[in-house]
């Protein structure tokens, strides 16, 4: 039996050192500090739907097959037998019906992409309102719209290799918008599908882009994201401490890390269990592409369907003139993208010439102390949400017996007075809450107690927040942080009440604590988060 | 426990070699170094071996145990578990949501014993870092423009104007070779003028109108009232090789018959009561194939492009700007439908060069 | 016209011109004519079909069909089923198919002018619905939908399902949005008859696939997929109404991302 060395961790570290000397850059990453929020995990849960789907991207790379050429049906699905697909059709039933746990890789592959999407749209809207995007992050935030742009088409792209009839019909109106373009859109279409629609060559085309092409464009652009976060340490939020020059928070190692890791579980965790309880894109009740296949209620995935309702909102307008024709397609879809995605990139720009602000910023912004950013933002989104919902408005019309033609025209309506009505009202909330902000911090926190004067009068009680004038009025200034405006988010004890849907309440035990009193007269420990007291 | 505030005056003075200095001191000075200050630092149990601690231990374990468990089940579902499909209610339906459901619960468990671990076990802590940012080192940035500036000079591009010409006309076309081969895609969609590929089908003078298994069509065989989608009567004419080409065959009731209004140049298009259209919806080329056999009406699902059949397929709703080209049929000596020309117009979504 | 060539057409010529039979001749013949019909009538009532019971019977259906008619029908569709103008119409040559497809899913009587007449629970059980169907097949003709099993080939049926119905009923069989208020109906209470039946007849805005246009067969091919599909359980997990990527949409932004925000909220707090 040989006897294994006895390798102890201070031999393998001082091997690694000797050759590659990398103590101090090694502690410099394990010491940096990275600040506590909730919202700037957001990040995390895109970066970790990437990974989930690089692993279970390679597992369907393993049995599918791209292929367009046809082929006969002879698998397990009983309603597909003997029916011609094609060779990517048919290898994707196969990796639903005939390998082993292929349908729950393929359908965590899908909702990881659409967590991917989604966490990014999620983590971008957190970085624009709470202004993170400012100098000196304005390329960060340009690399993040790209990631967010690429994301979009490589989720596009992935769908439509397996040649669904669902997929392929979203296929045949890509190739549409290409046309649309003027002067060169038949070209570009020819050159990208070798041919007229659909080619024999799309599909393979379309693969290697999907599998190397932008996952090495992807990752390579989250690298210089998450390299430029880590040089530029990450942004704070106001607060006790907290000064431009410095990031209040904990070392990266152990704790942060653990953290991480421990939310890459959660989340992973939270993909597969969507991937096994609730399916996706079912293709095998699709059938195969044909040109003469369709289905009532077709949307594109969620990412894309945005650009699906701006085009079934579109008037008929088209230019026709001098033999040649601008297609009334073209303005919802290649203008309609181009801009919003040249405007969201070019934001920072924009922000800085309007507000004059050129300041370098590392400390956030609240949402509500930038009204005009904060409105411009529940515009952008409520526009989103109105082209959204008229992307499946064949759904909404079924489902809730409204007219189709109806639902056209809310969505047009609706486009250009929802973006506005949700800009003015944002704003004024925004204005409200600061309002209520100062007033807090000159008035004190509301205690809920009622206390009758002498006079009669009936007057609540408050707490105020600093020294108190002899008429009650603190004189605190507000600087950018979050005002506490409850009595039980006062202290700098940590939470005094525990529980998070539900308070988590011992009556006090007040006997106990008289004896107690009584018995040792010296002063409560001091704050531990573990036993603290209900006041 | 709180550490003593032992900040070391310069790192000169700190010797991680000393014995007298704990691990947390050597833990403090490295921070130090980096620019770290750790203000608070504080272990979550002030005795060790509570009550509390060992309860939160105890759930840490179980979760942890709860982790192995789900991955057990895991291994055990997908080796196990029948999973060979069967219509209808059978255990195979339940392979994949077992096997999402065991993944799922291992790796949130595993996930929720490393958070509880954090939170609960490991030392409170707060860390207050430098940034050192946003002033920028202008000596370091002269020193590297200069060092950047003297290649230019070193290779003395500036004042050798005829090999900065030269590298100009020579590279140039380097930097183009590099991206020519990306013209191999390049294909012209316009060869043959108006015979190319975007201005024909599979319809020609004398193709007969076939159904998708390719048997060709009587009048008569199509109920009044409605429809059936045909395809060029070619070889492969069903295929994707002419993705282009299918066509609505439709038999309108007399009383529609009678109201309907032929397009300039196309009156004779029709066959009696039959009248045949492209399927490819004009807008963004989906099948525009549902029709509203009392209003006569064809939608396309995609965009809710509706058309007007009686006026000659006229968009009338929707994004859709033009009608859907007619195709010109009549019936052969066999008595089956069969096309009299091509469309006379291009199929399908427009582009720049369709008139 | 010779003798032999008149009795090589068949026709008969009376060999004795002018003469009449005698009494012992009209005698005879008249045996002759009472055996010829006892042996015609009884070879026709041992041989006939039996259908001259059921014939019976179903005049029986037919007038109490009528009946029932007058009742409930004849506001709308007239006193001879001629229609009316604007508010129901003719039901000559729809055939007890129509019929059967209409009154079984409920649909007719109708509750109120509207764009589509909506399924509802019927108002005449099954016995008064095939009364009321033969009552208009036999005023007018019409299809009518065969006996027996309705099932065929599933995936053939799939074919033709996805190339005839999904662009209306969705590749689900949930149904879809047609212009201005109408929509093609889920299948998913329609059983094989009605299936069959609707589209034989194509009902309002539904297209007529006639018998000449999808066989027998193919109608049952298409019936096959259609039940099948209804009955088969979804494979990956929950079908979230396989209706596509519109309630996936839902899933990922109300339990995926809020399930997440949920964990980072635990993790990091609001600190």
């Amino acid at each position: 039996m040989p006897v294994l060395p006895k390798i102890k961790p201070a031999a393998v570290g001082n091997w690694a050192d000797d050759r590659l000397d990398a103590s101090t850059p090694l502690r410099r990453v394990f010491n940096k500090v990275f600040p506590d929020h909730w919202s700037f995990m957001l990040g995390e849960i895109a970066l970790y739907s990437f990974i989930v789907l690089l692993l279970t991207g390679t597992f369907l790379t393993l049995f599918f097959t791209p292929s367009p050429t046809e082929v006969v049906y002879d698998g397990a699905y009983t309603r597909l037998q003997g029916i011609e697909m094609s060779k990517a059709y048919d290898s994707a039933l196969n990796i639903s019906f005939e390998v082993r746990g292929g349908l729950v890789m393929r359908q965590i592959h899908h909702w990881a992409a659409l967590m991917f999407v989604a966490a990014m749209l999620v983590h971008m809207f957190r970085t624009f309102f709470t202004g993170a995007f400012r100098r000196p992050r304005e390329l960060n935030w340009v690399i993040g719209v790209t990631l967010f742009v690429l994301g979009m088409f490589e989720g596009f792209l992935g769908y439509s290799l397996p040649d669904d009839a669902l997929s392929g019909t979203g296929l045949r109106i890509a190739s549409a918008i290409i046309y649309s373009i003027p002067v060169v859109g038949t070209w570009v279409s020819f050159a990208l599908f070798g041919g007229e629609f659909p080619g024999e060559f799309i599909l393979e085309r379309f693969y290697i882009i999907h599998v190397l092409i932008l996952p090495a464009a992807i990752l390579a652009l989250v690298g210089a994201h998450m390299g430029l976060l880590v040089k530029q340490k990450h942004t704070q939020f106001p607060g006790p401490g907290r000064t431009e020059q410095n990031v209040v928070g904990h070392r990266m190692f152990p704790g942060f890390a653990a953290k991480a890791g421990g939310f890459f579980m959660l989340v992973f965790g939270v993909i597969a269990a969507l991937g096994g309880l609730v399916q996706i894109n079912p293709i095998w009740l699709f059938g195969p592409y044909e040109a003469a296949v369709v289905s009532a209620g077709s949307q594109p995935d969620f990412y894309m369907m945005w650009l699906d309702g701006a085009v079934r909102l579109m008037p008929a307008w088209e230019f026709r003139s001098f033999g040649y024709t601008i297609p009334a397609m073209f303005w919802p879809s290649v203008v309609l993208a181009g801009v919003m995605f040249t405007l969201a990139g070019a934001y920072p720009w924009l922000e800085q010439k309007y507000s004059k602000d050129r300041g370098h910023h590392n400390l956030l912004q609240r949402p509500r102390d930038a009204p005009a950013r904060t409105g411009l933002g529940m515009m952008a989104i409520s526009f989103f949400i109105v082209l959204l919902l008229s992307g499946g408005n064949d759904i909404i019309a079924d489902k809730f017996d409204i007219s189709l033609n109806a639902t056209t025209w809310a969505g047009r309506i609706g486009l250009f007075v929802v973006p506005p009505l949700a800009y003015f009202f944002t704003y004024r909330i925004c204005l409200g809450l600061q309002q209520h902000d100062r007033e807090v911090l000159a008035h004190g926190v509301e205690s809920g107690m009622i206390r009758r004067l002498p006079s009669g009068q009936f007057i609540e009680v408050h707490q105020p927040l600093g020294e108190a004038d002899e008429h009650g009025h603190t004189h605190l200034e507000y600087v950018g942080a979050a005002v506490p405006k409850k009595m039980n988010k006062l202290g700098a004890g940590g939470r005094a009440v525990r529980g998070f849907f539900i308070p988590v309440e011992k009556p006090a035990d007040v006997a106990k604590s008289i004896d107690e009193r009584e018995s040792k007269p010296s002063e409560l420990t001091g704050a531990s988060s573990s036993d603290s007291g209900n006041y | 426990m709180s550490e003593q505030h032992d900040h070391g005056d310069g790192t000169s003075e700190f010797d991680p070699t000393d014995p007298k200095h704990s691990q947390f001191d050597l833990v403090r000075e490295g921070a130090r170094r980096d620019g770290v200050e750790i203000v608070h630092y504080q272990p979550r149990f002030a005795v060790a071996g509570t009550k509390r601690e060992k309860r939160i231990e105890r759930m840490i374990a179980f979760l942890l145990l709860l982790t192995g468990i789900a991955a057990v089940a895991f291994i055990v579902v997908y080796v196990a578990w029948p999973y060979e499909y069967e219509q209808g209610y059978h255990l195979d339906k339940l392979y994949t949501p077992l096997l999402g459901f065991t993944m799922g619960a291992a790796l949130f468990a595993l996930g929720a014993a490393i958070i509880v671990w954090v939170k609960k076990l490991m030392p409170e802590e707060v860390s207050v870092q430098d940034r050192h940012d946003n002033n920028p080192n202008l000596d370091e940035r002269a020193l590297t423009a200069a060092t950047l500036m003297s290649a230019a000079d070193e290779t003395g591009i500036k004042r050798r104007p005829l090999l900065k010409g030269a590298l100009a006309i020579g590279a140039a076309p380097l930097g183009l070779m590099a991206l020519v081969p990306l013209g191999a895609l390049i294909k012209d969609p316009h060869p043959d003028g108006k015979k190319s590929p975007l201005f024909t089908t599979g319809f020609a003078e004398g193709v007969r109108l076939v159904r998708d298994d390719g048997t060709p069509i009587r009048p008569g065989e199509v109920s009044a009232g409605g429809l059936e989608t045909v395809f060029p009567g070619i070889p492969e004419g069903t295929s994707l090789k002419y993705a282009d080409s299918p066509a609505l065959l439709i038999h309108l009731r007399e009383e529609d018959a009678a109201d309907f209004k032929p397009r300039k140049g196309f009156e004779n298009a029709h066959y009696g009561n039959y009248f045949a259209y492209s399927k490819i919806c004009t807008h963004a080329g989906c099948p525009a194939s549902l029709y509203e056999q009392q209003t006569n009406r064809l939608l396309c699902p995609c965009h809710q492009s509706q058309f007007d059949v009686k006026d000659s397929c006229r968009p009338i709703f929707g994004p859709a700007t033009r009608r859907l080209p007619q195709l010109p049929i009549t019936v052969d000596e066999e008595g089956y439908f069969v096309a009299t020309s091509d469309f006379k117009e291009a199929i399908g979504p427009a582009f720049w060069e369709r008139p | 016209m010779s003798a032999s060539a008149a009795s090589r057409v068949g026709g008969r010529i009376r060999k004795t011109a002018g003469k009449r039979p005698g009494r012992a001749g009209r005698l005879v013949r008249f045996v002759v004519l009472v055996i010829a019909l006892g042996l015609f009538g009884g070879a026709y009532a041992t041989f006939a079909p039996t259908g001259q019971a059921d014939e019976t019977s179903s005049s029986i259906a037919v007038r109490e069909g009528q009946k029932l008619y007058n009742e409930g029908c004849i506001t709308c569709h007239g006193q001879n089923a001629q229609g009316v103008k604007d508010r129901g119409p003719s039901l000559i040559g729809v055939g007890s198919a129509s019929v059967e497809f209409q009154v079984e899913t409920g649909r007719m009587p109708l509750a109120r002018q509207e764009a589509q007449a909506a399924r509802k629970p019927p108002a005449y059980n099954d016995e008064q619905t095939d009364q009321l169907a033969a009552y208009i097949q036999s005023i007018g003709g019409g299809p009518q939908i065969p006996d027996g099993d309705l099932r065929g080939d599933e995936a053939l049926g799939g074919e033709l399902f996805r190339v005839n119905c999904s662009s209306c009923h969705a590749f689900s069989s949930n149904g879809g949005a047609l212009s201005s208020g109408k929509y093609a109906p889920s299948l998913e209470p329609a059983n094989d008859r009605e299936i069959y039946a609707a589209m034989l007849t194509g009902p309002q805005n539904m297209p007529v696939f006639g018998d000449n246009q999808l066989t027998p067969d193919e109608k049952k091919a298409i019936i096959a997929y259609v039940q099948t599909q209804k009955t088969d359980a979804d494979p990956g997990g929950w079908g979230i109404g396989r209706t596509g990527p519109v309630p996936e949409m839902v899933v990922i932004f109300m339990v995926g991302i809020v399930v997440c925000l949920f964990g980072a909220l635990w993790i990091a707090g609001k600190s």
